[in-house]
């Protein structure tokens, strides 16, 4: 405890003495953050448009015209167990007619020279949105095609393969640009920690020599990278939520069609932001202190 | 308190201290002294642990120097006080915040470590120069600080490497006055220098090192 009393006293005369360099830290840092979190929740809002678009997506099956009743009870009992799909609706020939007709509407006359029914029944299968895997769903379908009684299974296949590589993309570029300004991040406080830490070699070899442990020598300088970290990421988030805020409030009264779009924001951020700064602020103040020896 | 048995030190592969053998009794004031490049510094740096012997057993305050570990080293050297010829005072720092580091690497609270300077600068008579820098102060009254930095925090060994090598002659009695006291109280204390000034005299026991060996031992 009276080590972290000591280091704060410490980093509070630092970050004041060296408060230029450390405020161009603090904006570098929040700026870094600020395009992650950007990122992030434009993949998390994209994705939320995926989700919202693939809770209506379904696997229509064909049954065969000769299908018997206990064929179509044994699949809709198959359908039901499976935990894949969540919702099995059954559309008789005589629905599916009724609905074809009712689509149609003014056109239906072009349904008179129709002899009796041609229209196969069918089950609509509404699958779970967070498993639509293209390859999944094409394993699905394969296997319901194989079937007793069933005659086609019909789903969007390329729709479902172009939403699934957005996401995928949104997903991997999200790690990507991250990954890299999480990195650079970190190579922004290594070097403000390295110059102070140039800067007070001689007071560190004198402390060495006084006896000062390692954690001594060393924790001013990873709280000094925490405090910087935090700070940037506060700064961060607060600029994230008045982008968020300007946006909600300003651009949807011009294109009301993004309120569809838009997640609510994440509160979380306010914490998750400041701490993945002073974390990976700490990361780089680490690297910069390295191993004191004696 | 002070042992070395059969020590050599190489830089390189030239040997800078070959065979070594002496000891320290504890509460002793004692000297050691040759030409410069003899090894005096390599000595005291072996003591306080800022090089390690290549042979030979060094046993301070009952450590074994060759075997501490890096981890261990600062707790030996807050039992050893050094008194550096260069004084290596912290320019941005006041006469009472360079002697007061040596209480904060304890952790010390805040009124104990202003009771023991105020009174640590007494003693070194510096009472009126605590909120002076050392640039600001002449030689003599920068090595009295370095002594009350090495003072403050008790130790049971003193080092110090030519603590007269910039000093006058005034200033050089005065130095050892301070190191008469200190010694007085129990502290062993071990004057590296080549001023035979400083140990005629005084009935100390006196190292000579010659071609990098101890040559002899006499009483100064």
């Amino acid at each position: 405890m009276k080590a972290f009393i000591y280091s704060f006293q410490s980093v509070f005369r630092s970050l004041w003495h060296e408060k230029w360099i450390n405020l161009l830290t603090i904006l570098s840092v929040s700026i870094g953050l600020s395009l992650v979190t950007s990122f992030i929740l434009l993949t998390i809002n994209m994705d939320s448009v995926i989700q919202r678009w693939a809770k209506n997506f379904g696997l229509v099956v064909y049954l065969k015209e000769n299908v018997s009743a206990a064929e179509e009870a044994s699949l809709k009992n198959l359908f039901s167990r499976d935990s894949d799909i969540i919702e099995v609706k059954y559309i008789s020939k005589e629905l599916a007619l009724k609905e074809l007709r009712a689509t149609l509407g003014a056109n239906e006359l072009i349904l008179e020279g129709l002899n009796g029914n041609p229209l196969p029944s069918s089950y609509e299968l509404t699958l779970k949105s967070n498993l639509l895997d293209p390859e999944r769903v094409k394993r699905k379908a394969s296997l319901i095609q194989h079937m007793t009684g069933v005659e086609e299974v019909q789903y969007g296949e390329k729709w479902l393969s172009s939403l699934y590589t957005i996401s995928k993309t949104m997903k991997v570029g999200s790690i990507i640009v991250g990954g890299a300004i999480f990195i650079a991040i970190t190579f922004i406080t290594y070097s403000t920690i390295k110059i102070f830490f140039y800067r007070r070699k001689e007071e560190i070899e004198t402390l060495k020599l006084l006896g000062a442990t390692r954690i001594f020598i060393r924790l001013p300088f990873l709280l000094e990278g925490f405090i910087i970290g935090l700070l940037g990421g506060i700064v961060s988030s607060l600029v994230i939520f008045g982008i968020f805020s300007f946006t909600s409030l300003r651009v949807i009264e011009f294109l009301p069609s993004v309120r569809l779009f838009m997640a609510s924001f994440p509160y979380q951020v306010y914490i998750i932001v400041p701490l993945a700064g002073a974390a990976v602020s700490v990361i780089g103040s680490l690297i910069a202190v390295g191993k004191i020896r004696y | 308190m002070i042992e070395f048995s059969s020590v050599t030190k190489y830089y390189e592969d030239d040997a800078v201290l070959k065979d070594v053998t002496f000891t320290i009794d504890k509460g002793e004031l004692a000297f050691i002294t040759g030409p410069s490049g003899a090894g005096k510094t390599t000595l005291l740096k072996l003591i306080y642990c800022d090089e390690r012997p290549d042979k030979g057993q060094i046993i301070v305050a009952g450590w074994d120097i060759g075997k501490l570990k890096q981890k261990t080293i600062p707790f030996l050297r807050r039992n050893v006080g050094i008194v550096f010829q260069d004084f290596r005072l912290l320019s941005n720092r006041t006469v009472f915040d360079n002697v007061a580091l040596a209480l904060r690497i304890h952790y010390m609270n805040t009124s104990t470590i202003r009771e023991d300077v105020t009174a640590v600068l007494k003693e070194v008579k510096l009472g009126h120069k605590a909120n002076t820098y050392p640039q600001h102060l002449s030689g003599g009254e920068q090595q009295r600080v370095v002594i009350a930095r090495a003072m403050v925090s008790k130790p049971t060994v003193l080092l110090a490497d030519e603590p007269t090598g910039n000093l006058d002659i005034d200033n050089s009695q005065i130095i050892m006055g301070l190191f008469r006291e200190i010694n007085a109280r129990g502290t062993t204390v071990l004057i590296a220098t080549h001023n035979h000034g400083l140990f005629h005299g005084t009935g100390r026991r006196v190292f000579f090192i010659k071609d990098h060996s101890i040559e002899k031992e006499v009483i100064g």
